[in-house]
């Protein structure tokens, strides 16, 4: 198990990660979801082991980041936001290199590298020079180089990015298998791509956590009311007045015609109205004789979720918060106090 | 650690730069090769190698920080210092591997250079004492300066100004012994003695006589310790103080 506790930092008195704590549990596919800028690289660099934190402590199956940094980077496989790959060397030669900083053992190696390459499909080219692939390859070197060694914990920041939509898919499907023996922890600003693959997300924004907890509570507790879609060929009057009549729809929000006497309506219904309604829609219209070509019901778009956690003001209203807000200035002294502490522990 | 020395081995190998450079240090020596038989007076006929590799320092201060120049900073530049720095391996041996690559060219460099000797020696005689003390005084020096260059290397991501600031030490190493005796630093023995402490040619000069001091061996040695250190201690601050 990976524990983050109350992880911060500071550039200079600006706030990119502020006091956020989640575990990933053993194979486990964390999503960790923020738009542009709010601070994602910023934390996986620093639980990596890359970045030290300004506060906070970060465990990965037991070894602290910071105090056994060697133990704790032997489980991690990290792929960073720019795949730090040497465009003068070959693919095979670079990875050589990779198995020998991960210290995989000689007569191991060669092995090691054949199967990330094949995993992530990139044989093809393991002749090549790095500068003389595309985006694609060289982001999928970069992922070959963070399996090596089979590390238990994977930190991906961005894999899918500049990859075609084949690729993306086959990407996802590595890092679905990779669960079987893994913890992951994947970023990524679209939020298709993280319901797709992830098992719990945690959302953040401007370096505060916004949101832990599985796709599905995140659609139930936020998305709100599910949406009818229905397809009729009859009166449209009539179809609308049945619908409005039942119980638990909220309004229709539109009505389309398609031709020949078929219409499509989309219907809100109210909070907690399900099968129920649908149903006694259903019934209702062949009661009155309207065939019904086309019924389901919607859940909330996971992006308006998103978009709607983003944006949603902090709900913290009171002295403290406000103080907070006020004291970002005394706050970052202490943590550059931190700094050259910790540096000054370094130095010796 | 081998790992990286191998990958900066490969990096300087598979490409032609360790050969362009041993190439350019050839060519050099060939021509203060070539002025020293040109000044065969009768009837000594002698030349001295050690005043030979006297006069190649003074080309050799372009060489080294080329050599150096793309250790840390290229790290830097193409992202890839996140990996060396995220693989279970410590920054002290990341240094050290590098270092023993840079080295290892150098001595790549040196080997090149044995060919003057060998003619030498194949067509008249040579004083092989004084010759191998000039080699160790040669080397100390390289692996000094190559050191400094590592360390500026580290300062920045633009590996030609990590050239040209190592171009700026290497030159004040150079002249700060003639700057030590000028008449104006004389009137103060005590600055006089500290500069002239600083200078790296005059150790060189007692090597090319065939004197292996101590206090040479020692100045060299420490400089070597401070610079890798220094370099140790640069790589972590800026981690901190990065942002």
């Amino acid at each position: 198990m990976i524990t983050i506790e109350k992880l911060t930092k500071y550039y200079g008195s600006n706030r990119a990660v502020n006091n956020i704590s989640f575990t990933i549990n053993d194979n486990e596919i964390l999503g960790f979801l923020g738009p542009n800028g709010a601070g994602k690289s910023t934390t996986m660099n620093m639980i990596a082991g890359y970045l030290p934190m300004t506060a906070g402590k970060v465990t990965i199956f037991g070894s602290d980041i910071t105090k056994e940094p060697v133990a704790a980077k032997k489980n991690i496989g990290y792929l960073p936001e720019i795949p730090p790959v040497y465009p003068d060397m070959r693919v095979t030669e670079y990875l050589s290199f990779c198995a020998g900083l991960k210290r995989i053992k000689f007569s191991e190696r060669k092995d090691e590298i054949a199967r990330v390459m094949k995993l992530l499909k990139i044989e093809d080219v393991q002749h090549k020079l790095i500068k003389n692939l595309s985006k694609g390859y060289k982001q999928r070197v970069g992922f070959a180089q963070a399996l090596l060694g089979n590390p238990k914990f994977l930190i991906l920041d961005e894999p899918t990015v500049g990859l075609d939509p084949n690729q993306v898919i086959e990407v996802r499907n590595i890092i679905k298998d990779l669960k079987k023996d893994h913890s992951v922890i994947f970023s990524s600003h679209i939020l298709s791509e993280v319901s797709a693959v992830c098992d719990r997300v945690v959302i953040i924004n401007k370096g505060d956590i916004k949101a832990i907890d599985t796709i599905e509570n995140l659609e139930k507790t936020l998305g709100g009311n599910l949406t009818l879609h229905i397809k009729v060929k009859g009166d449209r009057t009539k179809t609308s007045n049945i619908i409005e009549l039942t119980e638990g729809v909220q309004e229709i929000i539109s009505i389309d015609a398609e031709g020949n006497d078929f219409f499509s309506f989309a219907v809100k219904l109210k909070e907690g109205a399900g099968d129920d309604t649908k149903n006694a829609i259903m019934s209702e219209l062949i009661k009155h004789n309207i065939q019904i070509s086309e019924i389901f019901t919607e859940k909330p778009d996971l992006e308006a979720v998103f978009v709607d956690m983003i944006n949603k003001s902090s709900d913290k209203h009171g002295l403290q918060d406000l103080l907070d807000e006020l004291g970002p200035a005394t706050e970052s002294e202490s943590s550059e106090e931190t700094d050259t502490e910790d540096e000054k522990e370094d130095d010796k | 650690m081998f790992s990286i020395y191998k990958k900066e081995l490969q990096s300087f190998f598979y490409t032609p730069f360790a050969y362009v450079m041993t190439a350019l240090f050839m060519f050099l020596f060939t021509l203060m090769f070539n002025n020293a038989l040109g000044n065969l007076e009768q009837p000594i006929l002698q030349f001295t190698f050690p005043d030979i590799f006297y006069n190649v320092i003074f080309f050799f201060i372009f060489l080294i920080p080329i050599l150096t120049m793309r250790t840390f900073a290229d790290e830097r530049k193409f992202g890839t210092e996140v990996l060396l720095m995220t693989s279970p391996v410590g920054v002290l041996q990341i240094i050290l591997g590098k270092y023993l690559a840079n080295i290892t060219v150098f001595l790549f460099m040196i080997a090149g250079s044995a060919f003057f000797p060998i003619f030498t020696y194949l067509n008249g005689t040579l004083i092989l004492n004084q010759l191998i003390c000039a080699y160790i005084g040669f080397f100390a020096w390289g692996a000094m300066f190559i050191a400094v260059g590592m360390l500026v290397s580290s300062f920045t991501e633009n590996s030609i100004i990590a050239a040209i600031i190592g171009e700026i030490i290497m030159f004040v190493f150079l002249f700060i012994d003639d700057f030590s005796r000028t008449d104006f630093i004389m009137q103060y023995p005590k600055l006089q003695s500290f500069l002239y402490a600083f200078a790296a040619q005059p150790r060189f000069a007692y090597f090319s006589q065939g004197f292996i001091r101590l206090s040479d061996l020692v100045f060299f040695a420490s400089a070597i310790i401070i610079c890798l250190s220094w370099n140790y201690i640069a790589i972590e601050r800026r981690r901190w103080k990065r942002g």
